[in-house]
């Protein structure tokens, strides 16, 4: 007997060891996604916010969440404040659900639907319009329990009172306090009073919306703080899976936890947890590193989004951007960027959400190349959407900066003061690459434009401009646009500013390859490496060869990537993301 | 524990006077700008702070006309407890409070030269509405039209853009309440793209119209209630925005066509009042006494511009206000007469009003355009009607009443509007930072115009923490009565 017990506590230790461990790895290997979490949250100090959020049901568990979601700033203090909560959910749920020895192990169910809920969300993180999402339903969770810990502790006769008093705190804990009436109502035998608690249960919603909410729309009611994953043009499934499993497991661990006291629950509750987290986990490296680009690009920390760029295998079209920007700063735009790699791959996803560049770091693009206007109206049009977080705050802040709006610097870092974390924040000094080309840039009347082909035709056409960064961009853009009339004009222009110099790598490259496929057009003779001239003929040699009837554009590219995937060249004929024609890959190619 | 919190944030601090201070020599920078300002006998306190990052604390010392004092102060910021400021108001009525100031800063007191809240006679209208909506561009969420109680700091809502929403994708988006005399009974809104249609308040019934007709270039847009009948004046109008890629104002808002209708309440029936195909006619507005109609009319642009983009004509764009007689009785109107002149002097007007007596033509001017709220050189002119003896007033006419007081410098200043007893104007500036639109009050009495103020709110500092702009604020001597969800329901007819 006791060696069964010795056994059985054995087992139990381990498989929560277990559990611990493999929490602390998922929250280790995400600490990139919590700080942007802390990046893409909204929390604003003061009335309006406070007010905006408690108008709506389960709004103060939001706000609360709102403010600790700022604790991610130092992604291992959120975690580790994310992690205690869990922790007591483990304490006070077995105390809730009165789960003695290895039954309680069943309480890491829900502790790995909380951490699903908090490592599943892939690209939603860029445009997720809820409050406080990553700490409110552990927050309200945890607050549930409690309610059922007390209630339980009370005598049987009791419970009506706190039926009701669930339909009364719903405005707080939405979802939660209909969570609280149904766990209470099914561990008891059914009598009178359960009865009474399924039926407030069951119109908790509508009467809050007839007495209270009636300025909401009832969808919005019902089920408050509910995670819905919806935006005008996307809605997604899995991410709201774990809250459903949630709701299932403690209602399951309601009606049979007293009968779970079994040695094997607390390995099988382990296995299941890990093998929940590990499905549901969205894993990815280039979303991993798209975020420490963005990290690093935002304090102009351009060696590091460099030193990421050159690692990366497939970089998506946000990190191409970026590590352009990089190059601009760092030198080596026309050496070294064809090098790296200018073909953005598709960000992987595992619904139909869309997620662009104008998603992950549109503003901090547009504000680097000198489009201040552009990049305030894209800041404003996300952050009017999405929530005035720090990343929105400080980019308004900077363009503010860029602009000489003094005043409104001031209004935005005073707001950013309030966070724990930005109390002494100020814009950075603008640079002079950011001065220089504001000034390439004429005045003239747009529409809404927001893609990215936007900022290459833009920048693209700043060939006459007597700016020396903007002569580079103008001619590094029109080869992005393998566009041979764009690019003669900026080759000139590029040469006559930067008289004495170096005629770079990749614009060599270019100039080979127009003389070569263009020359009816007007061009001009320069001397070009041997070496460079050489391999083009080598490219071309090789190309003519792979060209076979029924062979597709993809396979030659996937075949002379290896070899000349560094070149200008391979980029024009593989790669090109941003010329009239555009190559499909799966097309065949023609001669 | 509720009680205790609600207990302890109802204390209010008085605050002891420094017993030594330096002398600053100057009146303090104080936020909002209170100094020497002349206010409402009615409105809400004048709470303000100073600087949070030049000073530690502040303390200031309210003296009324019959002699009483008292202090305030908790950390940088003053806030008055609605019942004494009220007390305040009542024993300085046509007299001045004195207001003494001091911050702390770095451990040492300094005291600032005192200033004075001088309070009229005359109240403010109770009651005031606005659209909050982000200063944003083409995207936009959640919008509401909202009423504030300008006695007090109550702020309730009328309508949001979510509860009868029934196409995420579409969105929907609110705009242009419109009062008939200061009165809620009479009233109308539009709700644009989904779920759509005019709401119009008849009498306190509600109802959902739908104005755009086959002989209307659109629904109508920029509404004015006739003062006694119900009729409606609208701009029918082809809006359209783009944006400067490189200008301080950044948003431009033009209309491709513009006419103008006439909606009758009672029989839901449109005629057209003007439709030149040529010209662009928009922000209609009715005398006091309902027998004229003012409008802003476009004039036409250069022979060698005619036929261009107007991307690259809008500069040119420009309009003159004028009027046109109206017949109650037959429902026809006059001809045509030109009131102002602005194109003359290479300038732009726009949003008229004539003040309640009839006396004063108040309305925002700019060097182009019809959307002054984005363009920075936008000002309030006002212009005495005795002036306007059937030929054309022109910019020398706006010299008359003196507006510096009221305008800013250098931000839009736009969307005027006069109180119900003609002695408060109001409008909407950008001035605290280029960016966000708040509501500033003026007094006005025989010509003579007084500082501006900014519309008080109980913490002084919810100006920065509000990231939205009051758009469209209208003057209402009443509450709107009709809850959301009673408009609502007329969506689900």
């Amino acid at each position: 007997m006791i060696n069964i017990s010795k056994v059985s506590n054995g087992i139990l230790c381990v498989s929560l060891l277990a559990f611990i461990s493999f929490v602390a790895y998922i929250l280790f290997i995400n600490q990139e996604v919590f700080y942007t979490a802390h990046d893409r949250s909204e929390f604003i100090f003061g009335a309006p916010f406070f007010h905006r959020l408690l108008s709506k049901p389960f709004g103060l568990i939001q706000y609360v969440g709102a403010w600790l979601t700022q604790l991610f700033y130092r992604p291992a203090l959120g975690a580790g404040v994310l992690a205690a909560i869990w922790a007591l959910i483990f304490y006070v749920g077995s105390k809730a659900f009165r789960l003695n020895g290895s039954a309680a192990a069943m309480m890491l169910l829900p502790v790995a639907c909380l951490l699903t809920s908090v490592v599943d969300l892939g690209y939603w993180i860029y445009i997720l319009t809820l409050r406080g999402y990553w700490f409110s339903q552990s927050v309200g969770y945890l607050a549930m329990l409690l309610l059922l810990w007390v209630a339980r502790c009370t005598p049987r006769k009791w419970h009506i009172v706190w039926y009701i008093f669930g339909f009364v705190v719903y405005p707080v804990l939405g979802w939660f306090a209909l969570l609280f009436i149904l766990c209470l109502a099914v561990v008891e035998k059914i009598t009178w009073r359960e009865i009474v608690g399924i039926i407030l249960l069951i119109f908790a919603a509508l009467i809050w919306h007839r007495l209270f909410y009636s300025n909401l729309k009832f969808d919005d009611v019902v089920f408050a703080g509910l995670p819905r994953f919806v935006t005008p043009t996307d809605s997604s499934t899995h991410a709201s899976i774990p809250f459903w499993v949630l709701g299932g497991i403690s209602i399951l661990i309601s009606l049979c936890g007293r009968y779970l006291d079994k040695w094997i629950v607390p390995a099988l509750c382990s296995v299941a947890g890990i093998i929940f987290v590990s499905s549901l986990m969205f894993k990815d490296k280039n979303y991993i590193d798209e975020m420490r680009m963005v990290r690093y690009a935002e304090d102009d920390n351009w060696k590091e989004v460099l030193n990421i760029a050159t690692d990366a295998k497939k970089p998506t079209t946000t990190m191409v951007f970026l590590k352009n920007i990089a190059l601009m700063n760092e030198g080596g735009l026309l050496d070294r960027s064809f090098k790296i790699g200018n073909i953005g791959a598709d960000i992987t996803n595992p619904d139909s959400l869309f997620v662009s560049l104008l998603s992950i770091a549109s503003p901090l693009v547009y504000y680097n190349y000198g489009l201040m206007n552009e990049a305030i109206r894209l800041n404003f049009e996300m952050a009017e959407q999405k929530g005035f977080s720090p990343f929105y705050l400080k980019m308004f802040s900077r363009c503010a900066l860029a602009n000489g709006d003094e005043k409104l610097v001031e209004r935005y870092t005073t707001l950013l003061h309030h966070h724990p974390f930005y109390a002494n924040w100020k814009p950075a000094k603008v640079a002079k690459n950011v001065v220089d080309l504001q000034r390439a840039y004429s005045d003239e009347l747009t529409g809404v434009e927001n893609s990215d082909s936007y900022i290459v035709n833009t920048v693209s056409l700043w060939r006459d401009s007597d700016i020396k960064v903007a002569s580079e961009q103008a001619l590094f853009y029109s080869m992005l646009r393998c566009n041979s009339q764009c690019f003669w004009p900026s080759l000139r222009n590029y040469l006559k500013m930067h008289e004495g110099g170096d005629f770079p790598l990749h614009a060599q490259e270019a100039y080979i390859l127009f003389v070569d496929r263009a020359p009816e057009e007007k061009r001009m003779m320069i001397p070009v490496e041997e070496e460079i001239y050489n391999r083009y003929k080598h490219f071309c040699d090789i190309l003519s060869k792979q060209v076979k009837p029924g062979k597709t554009i993809g396979k030659v590219a996937e075949e002379m990537r290896e070899e000349f995937g560094d070149t200008y060249w391979y980029y024009y004929f593989f790669g090109r993301q941003y010329s009239n024609t555009v190559n499909s890959k799966d097309s065949e190619i023609a001669s | 524990m509720f009680g205790v919190l609600l207990l302890l944030s109802s204390c209010v601090s008085h605050p002891d006077v420094p017993s030594a201070s330096k002398d600053a020599k100057c009146q303090p920078d104080i936020f909002p700008d209170y100094c020497d300002v002349t206010v409402p006998c009615n409105i809400a306190p004048l709470n303000f702070m100073l600087l949070k990052d030049k000073f530690d604390e502040c303390v200031a010392r309210f003296t009324t006309a019959d002699g009483k004092q008292q202090t305030y102060g908790d950390g940088v910021k003053v806030q008055i407890p609605e019942d004494e400021w009220h007390d305040m108001l009542d024993a300085s009525k046509g007299k001045s409070i004195k207001v003494e100031v001091w911050g702390k800063k770095k451990g040492e007191w300094l005291s600032f030269k005192p200033f004075e809240i001088r309070v009229a006679k005359e109240p403010i209208d109770e009651y005031l509405s606005y659209r909050l909506i982000e200063p944003t561009y083409v995207a936009w969420s959640f919008m509401e039209i909202a009423q504030r109680n300008l006695t007090s700091f109550e702020e309730t809502q009328i309508f949001n853009n979510e509860i009868t929403m029934n196409d995420r994708a579409k969105g929907q988006c609110i705009n242009c309440h419109s009062y008939q005399n200061y009165k809620t009974d009479n009233m109308l809104f539009h709700v644009r793209l989904s779920n759509g249609g005019t709401v119009i308040v008849n009498d306190g019934k509600v109802s959902r119209v739908n104005m755009k007709r086959d002989y209307t270039i659109s629904g109508g847009v920029y509404p004015a209630w006739h003062p006694t009948a119900k009729l409606i004046a609208f701009s029918t109008n082809l809006t359209r925005q783009a944006f400067h890629t490189s200008n301080d104002n950044k948003i431009e808002v033009y209309d491709l066509a513009s006419d103008m209708i006439l909606y009758d309440v009672t029989t839901d029936s449109v005629t057209i009042v003007s439709n030149d195909p040529e010209l662009l006619e928009v922000y209609p507005t009715w005398s006091p006494d309902g027998k004229y109609l003012y409008y802003c009319k476009s004039v036409p642009l250069p022979e060698e511009m005619r036929d261009k983009d107007i991307r690259t004509t809008y500069p040119k764009v420009q309009y003159n206000l004028y009027r046109r007689s109206f017949d109650l009785a037959t429902h026809n109107f006059g001809d045509e007469e030109l009131v102002y002149d602005a194109a003359s002097s290479d300038k732009s007007v726009t949003l008229p009003r004539i003040s309640p007596d009839g006396r004063y033509l108040l309305f925002a001017q700019g060097q182009y355009g019809c959307f002054h709220s984005r363009h920075r050189d936008a000002d309030i002119v006002c212009i005495p009607m005795d002036k306007f003896s059937g030929s054309a007033l022109t910019i020398e006419a706006s010299s008359y009443v003196d507006l510096s007081s009221l305008n800013s410098k250098g931000e839009s200043d736009s969307y005027p509007s006069w109180s119900s007893n003609g002695h408060w104007i109001m409008c909407a500036s950008r001035r605290d930072d280029g960016n966000y639109s708040r509501v500033y009050f003026s007094y006005f009495n025989n010509g003579k115009v007084e500082k501006a103020f900014l519309m008080p709110q109980e913490d002084p500092e919810y100006n920065t923490f509000l990231l939205k702009s009051y758009n469209r604020p209208e003057f209402m001597v009443e509450p709107v009565k009709i809850s959301v969800d009673e408009f609502s329901k007329v969506f689900d007819r």
